[in-house]
């Protein structure tokens, strides 16, 4: 089994309604979009992203997942930006006939602190929510319960793939497979088992879509739910809240501009 | 009711047909058994007594499939889901995918249907208490063995209560314990006024619990009678049936001319008591 | 007779906290023929897996044909233990039945002539060798546990382990099974089976091992193992029909087979201890 993204410590973080929590993400999105400088990034991140994962008890699921996706995209960026910056003029060092320049830095300093903030901001989603909260609650607002089924659908596929695609290889290791060291020579062993991993998948997909059409996923009449998304004038209010705050965002440095 | 009358069918692009003029009669409120060697088409069958087939598969389908009066080339793909529930061969693959526990897949058909909410969680308790699965009702459908992703199948179609119950092999991961309880449940819900259409090679609980027994062979049914009947016949070999071990049994006896000769070949447990308990001659 | 399996004081604890085997000793000679029974969940797929190393213990040794199984790969392990698994869509995946089942013996070494021999003749003994050409995916469910099946048969290894063979099976297809278990302890393999199916372990097993909770709550000759409705009841399971059907018609034969059950009948069955 893969390890699981998400797991339910119950915080309040958790409890907060789905959409709450995407409107936030794709709050945080616009405004470290409309303001560019670091700082706007950094105390999205401080303030708002680290307190929160605090919060849901996520804090190091948040650090490890995180870390794992950022490092080597601020790695790339602080060294291509730094040494090949086409504004760069203020050498900071020099070896042979790269110079890392003081414009490049910033410019990889301001983009990668961007990409922070919204690579953490989207961990902590999916670490704290639940794919089918998500989906169900977006169908509450409207989403088409046959895109939301595809979206969580698939999401839940992925550790039945993986658990399927180790019961493949287990089987060929049972009938005498060695499995070798080296990655390439593995990816050359393991490439055959591919294809009837791709079409049981097909099969499976065409299976289930008759098992859903048996249990009324056709049916046209207003869908019910079991269980009631948590919501509250409050988050409902939150919601409006960081909306303005993203529009004012981009608003505000435009009417500046102009005047 | 249900009544197919002179069906044909091929898959789109086979050349083969899979049912040609078979003909199936079922009585309301009563267990249909149907059996048949792999291959004979069964799990076709059942698409076209759900309404998939042709609405799903396409292909070519004549003759009539009736079912409570209305014909199912007349209604629409949920129209018919509404009239009957089909139990899939791969409990795996009967798992929506979209909900991430028991309780939610439970409820997952109950929520396309638009069932109130308390409805919706007492039918989904009641349905979990039936078939022993209460305590995976929190548990993640894809973390079960073979057999509890079986049984939570089968109940996603049963919370839905369908007046039409179709299973294909249901009971094929379940042991012998689980299998008793399906067809125990299944002899409950007849009671309430389902029926039922059941694909199984379990010939011995066929004969305690079905009402009737078709043959699916050659591509039609063969054969249609009481279980005793039909698992009787001498042509169940041919028909790759099969018997069960009582008659087997009573068969070879008669091949040494032991045992009673006027007295038919013992089907059931109870008839072998019968047919041994005079003693060999 | 050499021991060909011996797993002593074996414990299995998965990942997630659950211990599915709860200490399990157990030695089966060659040639055996050994049915594990129990119900759903009671840890007989668990005990198996350590048998080609699939699974390593927690505790306790697994021994194959002598030497410990912990450190060998299951590859290595796939020369000494054929295993069949219980889903066949796990196993099948070149792009004809034939080249599934050379997959084994190819990897064991055989050259290609050998290996198409030993498909051909694996695939004859289940009846499929018209299918040699077909796509796995072309069959049906039950075709396909049985080219699974032909493509360990094909490796001819001298320890045979099933997953529930006879799930899926029509009349025929469980006759056809049956006949292969046979086959494999004729000529002089051992062959360790799980089943659902009281009457297939009663006809062509010489022993049974009852499993619940994680441990082997019985053990031994079908007549004695199904003597015992403790046990039985504790794994959820019930004697074979014929069995219980002698003991209904108050004899002291306990046969397991249709022949042996007539042959107990022919004679006078009050008298007879053992149903041979």
């Amino acid at each position: 089994m893969a390890p699981a993204l998400f797991v339910d410590t119950g915080s309040p973080v958790h409890r907060l309604n789905p959409v709450t929590k995407l409107v936030a993400l794709l709050s945080i999105l616009v405004i470290v979009f409309a303001l560019p400088q670091w700082w706007t990034s950094a105390i999205v991140v401080v303030a708002i992203l680290v307190p929160a994962a605090i919060v849901a008890r996520r804090a190091r699921a948040l650090a490890g997942i995180g870390g794992r996706i950022l490092l080597p995209i601020v790695l790339v960026l602080v060294l291509v930006q730094g040494f090949t910056f086409p504004g760069g003029r203020t050498v900071v060092w020099q070896w042979g006939a790269l110079s890392l320049t003081a414009e490049g830095l910033t410019f990889a300093l301001n983009t990668g602190a961007r990409i922070v903030a919204l690579v953490l901001a989207s961990v902590l989603l999916v670490v704290t929510t639940h794919p089918g909260d998500l989906m169900s609650a977006l169908t509450e607002h409207g989403l088409s319960p046959k895109f939301s089924y595809i979206i969580s659908s698939t999401l839940q596929l992925i550790p039945s793939f993986r658990t399927r695609a180790d019961g493949i290889l287990l089987a060929q290791q049972a009938r005498g497979l060695a499995i070798p060291r080296s990655p390439l020579r593995r990816v050359r062993v393991m490439l055959p088992l591919l294809g009837p991993l791709v079409l049981g998948m097909f099969t499976d997909v065409e299976e289930r879509g008759t098992a859903m059409e048996a249990r009324g996923f056709g049916s046209t009449v207003r869908r019910t739910a079991l269980e009631a998304v948590p919501d509250s004038p409050g988050q409902r209010l939150a919601r409006w809240l960081m909306a303005a705050l993203a529009a004012a965002a981009v608003v505000v440095p435009l009417v500046q501009e102009l005047l | 009711m249900i009544e197919l009358a002179d069906v044909c069918y091929a898959y789109p692009g086979a050349e083969r047909f899979v049912l040609e003029h078979a003909d199936l009669r079922v009585e309301p409120g009563t267990i249909a058994g149907v059996v048949g060697a792999s291959g004979a088409g069964k799990t076709t069958l059942a698409k076209i007594l759900s309404g998939f087939i042709p609405h799903v598969d396409g292909g070519e389908l004549s003759g009539s499939v009736v079912i409570a009066g209305r014909d199912l080339a007349g209604l629409s793909l949920s129209a018919c889901v509404r009239q009957v529930g089909l139990v899939i061969q791969n409990p795996f693959n009967q798992i929506s995918g979209a909900r991430y526990t028991v309780r939610g897949e439970l409820a997952f058909g109950l929520e396309n249907l638009g069932t109130a909410r308390e409805e919706m969680a007492d039918r989904v308790t009641q349905v979990a208490d039936l078939l022993g699965i209460t305590q995976l009702l929190d548990r993640s459908p894809y973390e079960l063995s073979g057999g509890q992703q079986q049984l939570v199948a089968i109940a996603s179609m049963l919370v839905l209560r369908p007046p039409v119950l179709v299973l294909d092999e249901p009971t094929s991961q379940l042991d012998p314990a689980g299998t008793r309880m399906v067809f125990g449940v299944l002899s409950q819900l007849r009671e309430s006024g389902c029926t039922i259409v059941i694909f199984e090679h379990k010939l011995e609980l066929l004969h305690a619990h079905a009402d009737r027994l078709h043959v699916l062979a050659g591509q039609r049914i063969v054969a249609s009678g009481q279980p005793g009947e039909v698992l009787a016949d001498p042509r169940t070999d041919e028909w790759g049936v099969g018997a069960t071990r009582y008659t087997r049994t009573g068969r070879l006896a008669r091949d040494r001319g032991l045992g009673p000769v006027a007295v038919p070949l013992p089907v059931s447990f109870d008839e072998a008591v019968g047919f041994f308990g005079g003693g060999p001659r | 007779m050499s021991i060909a399996i011996e797993v002593a004081d074996l414990h299995h604890r998965y990942l997630g906290g659950v211990e599915a085997v709860r200490g399990v000793s157990l030695r089966v000679a060659s040639g055996e023929r050994v049915a594990i029974i129990g119900g759903n969940g009671a840890g007989k797929t668990t005990l198996v897996r350590h048998l080609n190393g699939i699974l390593q213990p927690s505790s306790g040794t697994v021994l194959v044909g002598g030497t410990p199984a912990h450190g060998r790969s299951i590859a290595q392990l796939a020369a000494q233990v054929g295993y069949v698994f219980q889903n066949p869509d796990e196993q099948l995946f070149a792009g004809t039945v034939a080249a599934d089942v050379a997959f084994g013996p190819r990897n064991l070494g055989c050259s290609p002539e050998e290996a198409a021999a030993r498909a051909a003749s694996a695939l004859a003994a289940v009846g499929l060798q018209d299918q040699a050409g077909a796509h796995p995916h072309q069959l049906s469910l039950a075709e396909r546990k049985l080219v699974a099946l032909a493509g360990v048969l094909a490796m001819r290894t001298p320890i045979v382990v099933l997953d529930e063979p006879t799930t899926g099976q029509d009349a025929r297809g469980v006759e056809l099974v049956a006949g292969i278990v046979d086959a494999l302890a004729d000529d002089g393999r051992t062959v360790v089976a799980i089943t659902h199916d009281m009457d297939f372990c009663a006809e062509h097993f010489d022993r049974v091992l009852v499993m619940a909770e994680g441990l082997v709550v019985a053990d031994g000759d079908p007549r004695e193992v199904f003597e015992h409705p403790d046990a039985l009841a504790r794994a959820a399971v019930e004697p074979p029909q014929l069995l219980r059907l002698a003991e209904r018609l108050g004899w002291d034969a306990r046969p397991l087979t249709p022949a042996e059950f007539v042959h107990a009948y022919a004679h006078d069955p009050r008298t007879l201890g053992d149903g041979s």
